[in-house]
This record gives structure tokens, C-alpha cells and sequence, in this order.
């Protein structure tokens, strides 16, 4: 009776103690490294949101048009407060990682090695994000002013056009640094191109040569007509 | 201040050492203008030779690289003196054909000038541009004299010109020059000058060599930093000019874009100056004013209003960053009126002006952008010139102007009072003089 006692119930209950033994280091290096993560989440988040504001970034960002861009997908928070969080979650994130990599148990290593693996390509598609809306904004202003001070009726349309391709360029390069979808910027740009031209000759070819005749009668003939007899020196 | 020679030619060196040195040079900057450099090279010896003899003379031609024959032809242009009743012509007139270093542009071409006539100890300088077709000998005495005998540093020159003719200068240039510095120096932008030695060391010394001065706007810069430095300023009656257009394949907005960024840019140095500022006084002006018909300027005023009313329906958001709330509305009020009647007035048009320089110094956007943005407005406020002064003779267009540059003068305050100086230095010291001008006169 003593036997089974030792085998079937002690024995079973003095492996698990030795195994709580041999995790329970390690559960408490997790929340030390947790409760480190949290802090450090806290301070850096904090200080960097005081940081950006002293040195007016929120100020930056207004002028680059982030503010409008962010209240028009319904973010009200201002931009100095979204660094703030970001570092903040970014540190509580690596402090979870690190934290579940205490535990040292091998299939949480493995997720915690691969999930670390995965963070560059993740900042790498936030930067290609970020630098793909800047360069939108600048280039489709830049077009608007350009076709605008050319003369171009479809001004606006050609800018809108011009901020599209090059965000869709720029999600399509984020997905593909993801690896969402790797061969998405080549097949995607043969597609829509392929379909805008092909479109466009359809239209212009056979729906609408009357209106591309007069279009392009308007645009050339009158415009070459006109600028012969104005001779005015600006400057 | 900076003292640092601007590099030149081996070849160039070996001239300057040969000449030693001079008391007049004249400048020539060129590019590809093969079709009327020859004209201009006459001009300038005969110039020099029936109107300052026995003074030594240089005269520089600084080229762009130019890929048709215009050095040589610089070079190889000869003058007969006898069928212009100069028999007696006591200097040879040196000449120096030189590429030059740095950054393409007029300003790039300047600065070989300046240095070359710094080399050589001149007393006085002029510089004409190489696509002239009016020029006369008597415009080199006209630019030079002031100097050597009246004691002024710079000249700016004075033209004749169609009332349709300058716009840039009509509507911008000379009205905004005058109220932020108060010399009422007519053509700012006009492309010859006259200027001292001295002038001309000080120019080498200023630190704009690397920026869009050496590219554009080294008119407008030489003759504000002329005023801003204290110099002698003047002007010379010049008569009609006749030029080969500007630059073919530089549009609208890229002179625009040239004028009015070195306008702003140069309204950032000399802050301390402007700000403080108020009224106007005229300029001396040489020479023998009379009047003749210029050619006839016609004007395609609707393609303006049309521009106009584009921008004021496609670049809304970037003239709202760009203008007041109230400068704003009062152009978008603008947007239903039809036909003649959709004019911006002086008012309006100087709150623009000022909103797009306060707009520029917080750099609410990038500059190229904010500068080019305006070109709608700036052929709307030429279309509503053009209809306001239909029928008007020149002297009646140009109170028209006078009345622009009143209301420039007036509304200053509105500039003062939003431009928010960064910091509070003491005015700049006169470099040159202790006062301005010598001009006196009345405060506008």
C-alpha cells in the first residue's frame, strides 16, 4: 500500500514540485523582465512624447499635412502622443518577447526567434509605408501645381492619380516585405498598367474617337493658335 | 566676410598678370548668344573709346560653356574706329575670354567678373547682357560716369518699355523693393548695371555662391544688396531695350519662381532693414529722358483669367496654407464674378504678396512648391492690370504703378505686424557709406 502510495501518487506530485523548482526561476525572471519592460515601456514612451512635443513635431507634422491626413481616417490623437504609444507597446512587445524567452521552454523560444526575426521586415514595411505617404503628398502636389500652371483641365485627377500609384507602389512593397505577397509589385503593376493602356485604347479607339479627336484637336491645334499671338515679356 | 579668391582659368591668370591692372571693366556673361554678342562687343569699345580714352579698360567675357561661337567671336570682333569719328583712341582696350567655375547660371558668370575686377584694382564696373539688341555706346557711359564722377557705387539702369512689358518688375519687383527698402529704383531686375569696385568686393564677399543666387535672381540680389550695404545707388536713363527673349525653355513660373524667391529670401537676410523702413525716396536718375513708341505688346488676357480661375478652383488647399483666412475670401468672393470684372485689386494683391512671404519664411511647405503655386494668382493680378489700364498711354499706365507701389508702401504694416522676427539684432551697418542715398525727397 505504502508502495503505491509513493509510486501512483507521491511520485507524480514530487516530479511536478521538481519541476516547478526548475520553472519557477525562470516564471520569475518573466515577470522581472515583464515588470522591467512595463517600466521602461512607461519612461521611454513618456519621455519621447515630451521630447517630440518640446521640439515641435506635432508643429512638423501639421505642416506636412499628417494631422489632416490622420483626422481624416479618424484618428484625433495628435502625432507626438502616437510616438509616445508606439515606443511604448514596440518596448512592451520586445519586453514580451524577451520575457516568454525566459521561460526557456523550447516551443516558445522558437516562436519567440521567429517572431523577433519578423520585426525587421516589419519596420522595414512601416518606413516604406511612411516614406511612400510623404513622397505621395510631395510629388502629387508637385503635379497639381505643374499641370495646373500648364493649363490642364484634368489637373487634379492627374495629381490624385499620381498620389494612388505611388501609395499602392508603396503597400505593394510593405506586402512584399512582409512576405504577404511576394511576387505582388511585379504581376500588380503588369496588371493595372496592362488594363489602363488596354482601357485606354478601347475607349479612345473605339468608344470615344470623336471625343479623343476633339480633345486632342482642343489641346494641340487651339493651344499652339493662341500662344502664337500672345507676346507679352514677364519679365 | 570672406576673402578667398573664386578660382579662375590657368589661362585667365596668365591675362590678368600681363594687364596688371585696370580702371574700367565691363563685363560681358554669355551663353549661346553667337547671333548678337558681336553687337554688344562694339557697343562696349566704342563705348569706352569715345567716352573714357585715356582710362585703361578690360572687358570680361564670362561664358556658360556656350556650344555655339560666342567666345570667339568675342574675341575676334573688330571695331573701325574711323567711321565713328574716333580717331583718337589713346587705350587699347583689353579683353579677356574666360569660362567660369561653379554653379551654371548668370550669378556663376558674375562672380568671374567680380573677381577679375577685383584682381585688377577697377574703379569702376559694368556689366550688360550678352542678348541685347538696343544697346548703344552711350549706355556704357551712362552706367560707368555716375561712378567715376559722381561718386555713386551702383546704377541701376532705366528703360523705356511698353506698358505690357516687365510685369514681374511692374507688379512685384519694383513696387516690393521699394516698400521694404525705400528706393525707388525702377528696373531692379533690369539686367545691366553699373557698380564700384568696392561694390563689387563686397558682392564677392557675401556667402550666396553656392545657393540659388549663382543659378537666378542675381539682379534682384545685387541691386537690394546694393541698398542694404549703404551704397550710392542711382540710375541711368537707357532708352528702349530690345533683347532676345530670356530663356526660351524657361516657362513662367520658373521666373517667377526666380524673382520671388530671391525677393523672399533676400526679405529674411535684411529683416532688421525692411522692418524698419518706412516710406520711399526717389533715386537720382542720369542721363536724358525722352519718349518713343515701343513696340506694340499684344496680350492674350483671356488664357490669364482662365489660369486664374483653374487655380483658384484646383489649388484651393494649397492657397489656403498659403494665404490668410480674409485674403482667401476675399479671392474665392472673386470666383462667381464673370468676365471683365473679375479683378484682383491693388489691396488685395499686396496681401498676397505679403502672405506668400510670411508663408515662405515659416516654410509651411516646401518653397519650389509655395513659389510656383502663385503663378495663377500672379496672371490674374496681370490680367486685372492689363484690363484696368486698356486704352491708358504708357505715362497713364505708370501712375497706375505709382498708385500699386503707394498701397505696397501703405499696407507694410500688415507684413510688420505677422512677420514675427526671430530674433532682435541691431540694423545692419552701412558697409559702404553712412547713408543710403544722397537722394532727398518725399516720404510716401
Amino acid at each position: 500500500m505504502d508502495n503505491f502510495i509513493n509510486q501512483a501518487l507521491l511520485a507524480p506530485l514530487e516530479l511536478l514540485g521538481r519541476q516547478m523548482l526548475t520553472v519557477l526561476p525562470n516564471v520569475l525572471a518573466m515577470g522581472i523582465i515583464l515588470l522591467g519592460g512595463l517600466f521602461t515601456a512607461w519612461v521611454l514612451g513618456f519621455f519621447s512624447e515630451r521630447l517630440f512635443r518640446v521640439i515641435g513635431f506635432d508643429h512638423l507634422c501639421d505642416r506636412l499635412g499628417m494631422n489632416a491626413a490622420l483626422l481624416r481616417g479618424g484618428v484625433k490623437t495628435d502625432p507626438s502622443r502616437i510616438v509616445g504609444r508606439s515606443i511604448y507597446w514596440t518596448v512592451m512587445v520586445l519586453a514580451s518577447i524577451a520575457a516568454l524567452g525566459a521561460l526557456n521552454l523550447t516551443p516558445i523560444n522558437q516562436f519567440a526567434q521567429s517572431l523577433l526575426a519578423y520585426v525587421p521586415h516589419l519596420v522595414t514595411a512601416a518606413v516604406i509605408l511612411l516614406a511612400g505617404y510623404f513622397l505621395s503628398n510631395f510629388v502629387s502636389r508637385a503635379v497639381l501645381i505643374a499641370a495646373v500652371n500648364a493649363g490642364l483641365p484634368p489637373a487634379r485627377l492627374i495629381a490624385t492619380c499620381s498620389r494612388w500609384g505611388i501609395q499602392a507602389l508603396a503597400g505593394a512593397m510593405a506586402l512584399e516585405q512582409l512576405g504577404i505577397a511576394q511576387h505582388i509589385v511585379v504581376v500588380g503593376f503588369g496588371i493595372t498598367w496592362g488594363g489602363i493602356m488596354l482601357a485606354g485604347a478601347i475607349a479612345f479607339g473605339l468608344g470615344a474617337s470623336d471625343l479623343a479627336k476633339g480633345f486632342l484637336e482642343r489641346r494641340l491645334v487651339t493651344r499652339s493658335k493662341s500662344s502664337d499671338v500672345d507676346d507679352l515679356h514677364h519679365w | 566676410m570672406s576673402t578667398a579668391l573664386t578660382p579662375l582659368t590657368a589661362p585667365t591668370e596668365a591675362r590678368l598678370q600681363d594687364i596688371g591692372s585696370a580702371e574700367i571693366l565691363v563685363g560681358i556673361p554669355s551663353y549661346n548668344n553667337a547671333d548678337t554678342v558681336g553687337h554688344v562687343v562694339r557697343a562696349v569699345s566704342v563705348g569706352l573709346a569715345k567716352h573714357f580714352p585715356g582710362h585703361r579698360a578690360v572687358l570680361v567675357n564670362s561664358d556658360g560653356g556656350s556650344s555655339d561661337e560666342t567666345p570667339a567671336i568675342v574675341a575676334r570682333t573688330a571695331i573701325d574706329f574711323q567711321h565713328l569719328f574716333i580717331g583718337d583712341q589713346q587705350s587699347v582696350l583689353h579683353r579677356i575670354v574666360t569660362p567660369y567655375h561653379g554653379i551654371p547660371g548668370k550669378g556663376s558668370a558674375f562672380r568671374t567678373i567680380f573677381e577679375i575686377a577685383r584682381r585688377l584694382r577697377a574703379k569702376a564696373c559694368a556689366v550688360v547682357d550678352a542678348d541685347l539688341r538696343s544697346i548703344s555706346p552711350e549706355w556704357i557711359e551712362l552706367l560707368l560716369r555716375p561712378i567715376m564722377e559722381e561718386g555713386y557705387d551702383y546704377v541701376a539702369p532705366y528703360y523705356l518699355r511698353h506698358k505690357y512689358d516687365g510685369t514681374i518688375t511692374n507688379s512685384l519687383a519694383y513696387p516690393l523693393t521699394r516698400a521694404l527698402y525705400g528706393q525707388r529704383v525702377r528696373q531692379p531686375i533690369g539686367g545691366e548695371f553699373g557698380f564700384s569696385g568696392a561694390l563689387a568686393a563686397h558682392y564677392l564677399d557675401q556667402h550666396v555662391w553656392e545657393s540659388e543666387v549663382a543659378r537666378f535672381g542675381i539682379d534682384i540680389w545685387m541691386t537690394t544688396e546694393a541698398i542694404a550695404s549703404g551704397a550710392r545707388v542711382c540710375q541711368s536713363f537707357l532708352g528702349a531695350k530690345i533683347h532676345n527673349p530670356k530663356d526660351p525653355a524657361a516657362d513662367l513660373s520658373a521666373m517667377l519662381m526666380q524673382v520671388m524667391g530671391a525677393l523672399f529670401a533676400l526679405m529674411e537676410q535684411h529683416e532688421c532693414l525692411w522692418s524698419r523702413q518706412e516710406g520711399s525716396q526717389p533715386v537720382p536718375l542720369f542721363g536724358f529722358p525722352y519718349e518713343v513708341g515701343v513696340e506694340p505688346v499684344h496680350v492674350n488676357v483671356e488664357r490669364m483669367v482662365s489660369h486664374y480661375r483653374q487655380g483658384l478652383a484646383d489649388l484651393e488647399p494649397i492657397w489656403r496654407q498659403i494665404l490668410a483666412d480674409d485674403t482667401f475670401s476675399q479671392l474665392r468672393d472673386l470666383q462667381g464674378i464673370s468676365g471683365t470684372d473679375c479683378r484682383i485689386p491693388d489691396e488685395l494683391w499686396v496681401q498676397v504678396v505679403y502672405d506668400a512671404a510670411i508663408a515662405y519664411r515659416k516654410r509651411i511647405m516646401p518653397r519650389e512648391h509655395l513659389l510656383k503655386a502663385l503663378t495663377p494668382l500672379y496672371l490674374g493680378r496681370t490680367a486685372s492690370f492689363v484690363y484696368a489700364t486698356q486704352g491708358l498711354t504708357s505715362t497713364e499706365a505708370e501712375k497706375k504703378i505709382e498708385a500699386l507701389c503707394h498701397t505696397f508702401e501703405r499696407m507694410k504694416s500688415y507684413l510688420v505686424e505677422r512677420w514675427q522676427p526671430l530674433t532682435l539684432q541691431p540694423a545692419t551697418p552701412a558697409l559702404l557709406h553712412n547713408t543710403t542715398t544722397d537722394a532727398g525727397g518725399d516720404h510716401g
